[in-house]
């Protein structure tokens, strides 16, 4: 079968060399052995077509372990598919403690990250400043080989959420408005008492506290049915979810900038950087031009509410974007 | 070295041993859950599968369909469950896991007491009947003693894999040891997953040595393994 296929493969190619040399008018100089005709026709496929893979070191794309960083980490893998080049889905790898690590293995290539979070787990002390930093994370990733390129202008911060009716009795708009009512119980990812944006952060900087902390999951399930059914009554959710808008909660204003730059942003190994040059890093700053927080938002709701398959979403919002 | 350093000082940690996350608490509340889930299957099975075994008729269909439980994994039930008891106001993390322990722990009870009652030899039965005895009686006096080392052993197997599984109830928000793998894995902290895992298997064993002394307790003495090993003098 497959030297059935390329023998097939090779046929055209030789049509198609044949083709072009008869264009370039220089039939005369390779007429004369197949074999060498052959493979020069391989050669000359490979760098015209946009469809056959390139040659070079296949990129590993991971995801942390939530949607919507697996649906950008598709957008990323059918980009890079389509411009030709060798990809591999290694997606819902685990939290950042686990995908940066593999990042930094060299087991992973290219991740989906927010830049606030990262430079936070690299122990810098990111601002809501995007230029700044994305700047501060290239710097604090550059010796471990791992390159960040253009962030996104959609952003992805954790939010403060409530249901409509508990902002309507304590009268909550901003998170701030939270302090005093000590009875209320947070939920979120287990990870939330131990970090700076999340519980650490509410309590120290707007000196919040609460009656209990629920570890649930990160802007899952879980935190929504948790939150519908009033088991929490303040849920750590992402700011692009579509659950938020669907369900009818409320997003309390971040008024004392808690909360860092969180523009998604491709970081990958400098090597593969190095091996591909300019026009990997166009194809994935192309995807990063044109990614919103609404046109987040919106691909979030199809993927987690309407049940969408991720690789649809993608494929379509990437026909329509790009 | 530095791994083990590091669990040793997890454990000598003041403030390991205080508060809802200090290891009484966690401990408390993980032998709380798996001793509810594990007798409430017991007393779910035992009679049922007694009853069936002395009938010896009917049983084939009652374990097929107790062995559908086991066939759906206990994260499963946990999480398939956590929206309806949610809606039934039971919360989020308790119920959910109980739910999937005693899934999890009925099944193994249930078959091997209605193998055990009904593999008795039929002419001890026969004997008791012979001698008057009730059906009731039968079974109290015949069958359930001539069945305990099996139905002993299965519920010590049942509670050792309940008390194993619990740490799951962690990932649905409930307490337990396994708060200490799931919270300690969330954050990239081994010292602290190892330990959790470590009091997990410490538990394990020691649930498994309980039970085997109330094994030994219990079991009547011409039936323990013990006396099936040393011929009796009279051979």
């Amino acid at each position: 079968m497959r030297t059935h296929r390329n023998g097939f493969l090779g046929a055209i190619l030789v049509v198609v060399l044949a083709l072009l040399l008869t264009a370039c008018g220089s039939g005369e100089e390779t007429g004369t052995d197949n074999s060498t005709t052959t493979t020069s026709a391989d050669a000359m496929a490979e760098t015209t077509t946009t469809h056959a893979m390139m040659d070079g070191p296949t990129i590993t794309i991971g995801s942390a372990n939530f949607s919507e960083s697996a649906l950008v980490a598709e957008i990323y893998a059918q980009v890079l598919e389509s411009a030709g080049f060798p990809v591999e889905r290694t997606l819902n790898v685990g939290n950042r403690e686990i995908y940066a690590a593999a990042l930094e293995d060299g087991g992973l290539d290219l991740v989906p990250e927010y830049l606030g979070s990262a430079l936070s787990y690299l122990g810098g002390t990111p601002t809501s400043d995007t230029a700044a930093t994305a700047q501060a994370l290239a710097d604090a990733w550059k010796d471990a080989g791992i390159a960040v390129l253009d962030p996104a202008p959609a952003q992805d911060k954790n939010g403060v959420v409530v249901r409509q009716d508990t902002a309507d009795e304590l009268s909550l708009s901003k998170v701030s408005d939270l302090a005093g009512h000590d009875d209320l119980i947070l939920g979120g990812p287990p990870e939330c008492p131990e970090r700076d944006f999340c519980q650490k952060g509410l309590e120290d900087v707007y000196g919040l506290s609460f009656a209990e902390f629920k570890p649930l999951d990160a802007g899952g399930p879980l935190t929504v049915a948790a939150l519908e059914g009033d088991e929490i009554q303040v849920a750590i959710l992402f700011t692009s979810d579509g659950v938020i808008a669907a369900k009818g909660f409320v997003l309390l204003e971040d008024d004392k900038g808690l909360q860092p730059a969180e523009n998604v942003t491709p970081v990958i190994r400098q090597e593969i950087v190095d091996a591909y040059g300019d026009d990997l890093k166009s194809a994935l700053n192309s995807v990063s031009a044109a990614l919103t927080t609404s046109a987040l938002s919106e691909m979030n709701r199809q993927v987690g509410i309407d049940g969408d398959d991720p690789e649809q979403v993608a494929a379509d919002w990437i026909s329509n974007n790009l | 070295m530095d791994f083990l350093g590091g669990v040793v000082s997890w454990f000598l940690s003041a403030e390991n041993w205080s508060g809802p996350a200090g290891i009484p608490n966690r401990l408390w509340e993980h032998i709380q859950i798996s001793a509810i889930a594990t007798i409430a299957a017991l007393l779910l099975a035992l009679p049922p599968a007694m009853w069936l075994g002395h009938r010896r008729r009917g049983g084939f269909a009652a374990v097929s369909l107790v062995n559908l439980g086991r066939a759906i994994p206990s994260f499963a039930i946990m999480v398939l469950f956590v929206p309806i008891s949610i809606r039934l106001g039971l919360g989020i993390g308790f119920w959910p896991s109980l739910l999937a322990l005693f899934a999890l722990a009925l099944p193994p009870m249930f078959v091997n007491t209605y193998t055990a009652v009904r593999d008795v030899d039929p002419a001890l039965v026969e004997a008791g009947r012979g001698m008057g005895m009730t059906e009731a009686g039968i079974m109290r006096s015949i069958e359930a003693p001539m069945a305990s080392p099996v139905i002993l052993a299965a519920i010590r197997v049942s509670a050792v894999q309940v008390v194993a599984t619990a740490p799951l109830a962690a990932l649905v928000a409930w307490g337990g040891l396994g708060r200490y793998i799931i919270d300690g894995f969330s954050v990239r902290d081994n010292v602290r997953v190892f330990a959790g895992a470590l009091l997990v298997t410490l538990l394990s064993i020691g649930t498994d040595l309980l039970l085997g002394a109330v094994e030994r307790r219990v079991v009547p003495p011409g039936l323990s393994p013990a006396a099936e090993v040393v011929p009796p003098a009279h051979g």
